[in-house]
């Protein structure tokens, strides 16, 4: 037997999921754009179905090319396995919407992106399904938070507005102390920057439009599943445990001990909601994971200096980034993400709100939007765009200030960035003046 | 479903079934560490295509409780009584790794036994190679280091170290991993153990009376392909079955294959249309 060397993160990137096309020898991932699949005889197309042998069978259970973002998405999280969907938003839905009834509960970190807590807030309590939001670093708050119909406690590894990093592994101990799953939202870090399940995470959770894909291109989303989460010892997942009428009284957890959330996600959730990606998509997020490192690499270093650069600017009021030691979980950001945060923080310029739109009007590299994770530098001035609606209190109570902008530092020469952001700071200087 | 034996409770998946008397009934038997969802691309189909099927998990492991056995005589004496008691108008039995030992063990000494149940048609030993001595630097993992000993025998486990999963949405090293790291505390050293102190194999095959199915992948590193080849053809009974690209873990790398071995050699063997 030879050396017990596990396959490298760069080679998986590039490689993992994929064998090169064996009818023509591609080397690219070929995108299957097919609705559905030839049965050899309709004892394959019926084992197909039932789930008695591997295959195709319909693009929205899943897809050869999809499979193979799915595969390389799990070999790079260390998970047992993988399902995209249409979106990120798709994907909190679909884990949702697998582990929970009417009547479920979720504790939910209070910074998360708005699109989530959306879901979590406005739209599930419609359906019975109830969330608290407790701020990422009370612990106890989580803690407390639990009740006795809590099914998941869900955050991010990086929180939105203030880069709150979350401490993982506390609130995996106090998840699993209370046998429910943690479920991390992994977006701004990818799996480059940190593998959650190293740190006791249960799910993870990507918006696939961001970083993985890189390049702005397409909408997608990814849920990985560690597959240690006792579903059945867990006493509070029938849907997991207990045979399924909709499935050949299948028992997802004695189908499968290591995915059985991955199984009924599938053969319920993408079944019966049908949020799955496409064959397309799925290639442009392959094209751009293939060069996640060196992406991620370049967007640490391209931060770290912009960072740097309005720290010594007097037109700065605040910078929110785990990296520098006033932020309060610097600590933890240093121990958790090691290579960097990501290129994802605020920073609040002074001038209130005229001042942040002076300054996003006047970039001309970074791109005024509303995205995050792009090969290319992004802004956006919250106050006078996305959240133009709130009051100056009300923006507060959200933790942004008139005068919070929110970028993601994209790969472009350093030196270009720095002359823009030069020139918007001028600008933002004019409007306080 | 539940197996009661001696007061203790041990499972196999059947697929939903409840056992059919008219049907006959396939064993199958998961390796070290493991457990029966290592045959779920084999048993389903099974169950769904006219047999009973009893997909065990070895005492001590996933859902059957007692204790983990220390040597493969213990298992195969086990095993043996699951047979016996088991419903079913004849019995087919398929092991993978350890279990393709337990299930010969088994097998050879199923005919002593006067009170024995259903009789055995075939028996499959797939990843099997005997003797299946361990690695000194594995067996040392498996005591002292488990996560270790895990990381090996999932590399070792497969042909190919970037996936190509024929099943969709699944990363075959990751499920190994998972699985093992989900085995009860000793298992894998105990196991492993096992299948290295296991001497009387050669005896085992000699008496094996019914038909004998080596399904081997050319590319296994942890039970060379080569012995497989040299024990079949000391039996007129047996064949054997090289599957080319495939390592040890054959049933998730290539699944339809030996599905399709397994379907054909049981099919030939069995007495239903």
């Amino acid at each position: 037997m030879g050396q017990s060397t596990k396959t490298r993160f760069d080679t998986l990137a590039l490689h993992a999921g994929q064998i090169p096309d064996p009818v023509h020898g591609a080397r690219a991932v070929p995108i299957y754009q097919t609705a559905s699949y030839v049965f050899k005889d309709s004892d394959q197309a019926a084992s197909l179905f039932n789930m008695e042998r591997p295959g195709h069978a319909y693009s929205r259970l899943s897809n050869p090319t999809t499979a193979v973002l799915e595969e390389r998405i799990a070999a790079l999280e260390g998970g047992v396995g993988g399902i995209a969907t249409a979106s990120g938003q798709a994907a909190l839905h679909l884990a949702i919407t697998t582990l929970m009834d009417g009547g479920s509960h979720i504790v939910a970190s209070s910074a998360i992106y708005g699109g989530s807590h959306n879901i979590l807030q406005y739209t599930l309590p419609r359906f019975g399904i109830e969330t608290t939001f407790v701020s990422p670093r009370d612990i106890d708050g989580i803690r407390n938070a639990i009740r006795p119909n809590t099914r998941l406690i869900f955050g991010e590894v990086v929180g939105n507005p203030g880069n709150d990093v979350m401490n993982l592994p506390l609130v995996a101990e106090v998840a699993h102390e209370h046998h429910i799953p943690l479920m991390i939202d992994s977006t701004f870090t990818t799996p480059y920057l940190i593998n959650p399940f190293d740190h006791g995470a249960d799910i993870v959770m990507h918006s696939a439009t961001k970083f993985l894909c890189g390049h702005g291109t397409v909408i997608g989303g990814v849920l990985v599943d560690r597959g240690q989460f006792s579903w059945e010892q867990s006493g509070k997942f029938e849907n997991l445990s207990e045979p399924y009428k909709g499935f050949h009284n299948m028992s997802f957890d004695e189908e499968s001990s290591q995915a059985a959330f991955l199984l009924r996600a599938r053969r319920e959730g993408l079944r019966d909601f049908g949020a799955c990606m496409s064959p397309t998509t799925a290639f442009y997020i392959i094209q751009g994971m293939e060069t996640l490192s060196m992406r991620m690499d370049r967007h640490v270093i391209n931060t770290r200096k912009v960072v740097e650069f309005l720290q010594q600017s007097d037109a700065i009021e605040g910078i929110s980034f785990p990296e520098l030691p006033e932020h309060p979980d610097y600590h933890i950001a240093q121990k958790l993400l090691p290579k960097g945060v990501g290129a994802v923080f605020s920073f609040t310029l002074k001038g209130g709100r005229e001042a942040g739109r002076k300054f996003t009007e006047s970039l001309e590299i970074f791109s005024h939007l509303a995205n995050v994770g792009d090969a290319k530098s992004l802004v956006i001035h919250p106050a006078s765009t996305t959240h133009y609606r709130m009051s100056k209190d009300d923006l507060i109570a959200a933790g942004i200030n008139e005068g919070t902008i929110r970028m993601s530092v994209g790969i472009e020469d350093i030196d270009d960035l720095l002359e823009d952001l030069s020139r918007g700071i001028h600008q933002s200087r004019k409007a306080r003046n | 479903m539940k197996i009661i034996l001696d007061g203790i409770e041990y499972y196999a998946y059947t697929a939903s079934h409840e056992p059919n008397p008219d049907l006959e009934t396939v064993v199958f038997v998961h390796g070290t560490a493991m457990d029966h969802t290592v045959w779920a691309l084999q048993s389903r189909y099974f169950a769904y295509h006219g047999y009973n099927i009893l997909a065990i998990n070895l005492p001590g492991h996933n859902l059957s409780r007692g204790k983990l056995l220390p040597t493969i005589e213990d298992m195969g004496d086990w095993l043996g009584e699951i047979m016996s008691t088991s419903v079913g108008k004849a019995l087919h039995l398929a092991g993978h790794s350890m279990g393709a030992l337990i299930a010969l063990q088994a097998a050879s000494h199923y005919n002593d036994n006067a009170n024995q149940g259903a009789p055995l048609r075939s028996l499959s030993l797939v990843g099997f190679s005997y003797p299946m001595n361990v690695a000194p630097p594995l067996l040392d993992a498996a005591k002292n280091d488990p996560v270790k000993a895990y990381s090996m025998m999932t590399q070792w486990s497969h042909a190919s170290k970037i996936g190509g999963e024929p099943n969709p949405g699944f990363w075959s090293p990751g499920m190994q991993m998972s699985m093992m790291k989900n085995s009860p505390e000793g298992a894998v050293f105990t196991d492993l153990n096992a299948c290295n102190n296991y001497v009387t194999g050669e005896q085992a095959l000699e008496k094996i009376t019914c038909p004998t199915l080596f399904i081997s992948g050319q590319l296994d590193k942890m039970a060379p392909a080569k012995l497989a080849v040299i024990h079949s053809q000391k039996n007129d009974l047996a064949e054997i079955t090289m599957i080319p690209k495939c390592g040890h873990a054959l049933m998730s790398e290539q699944p339809d294959r030996v599905l399709a071995e397994l379907k054909e050699f049981i099919g030939k063997n069995s007495s239903q249309p």
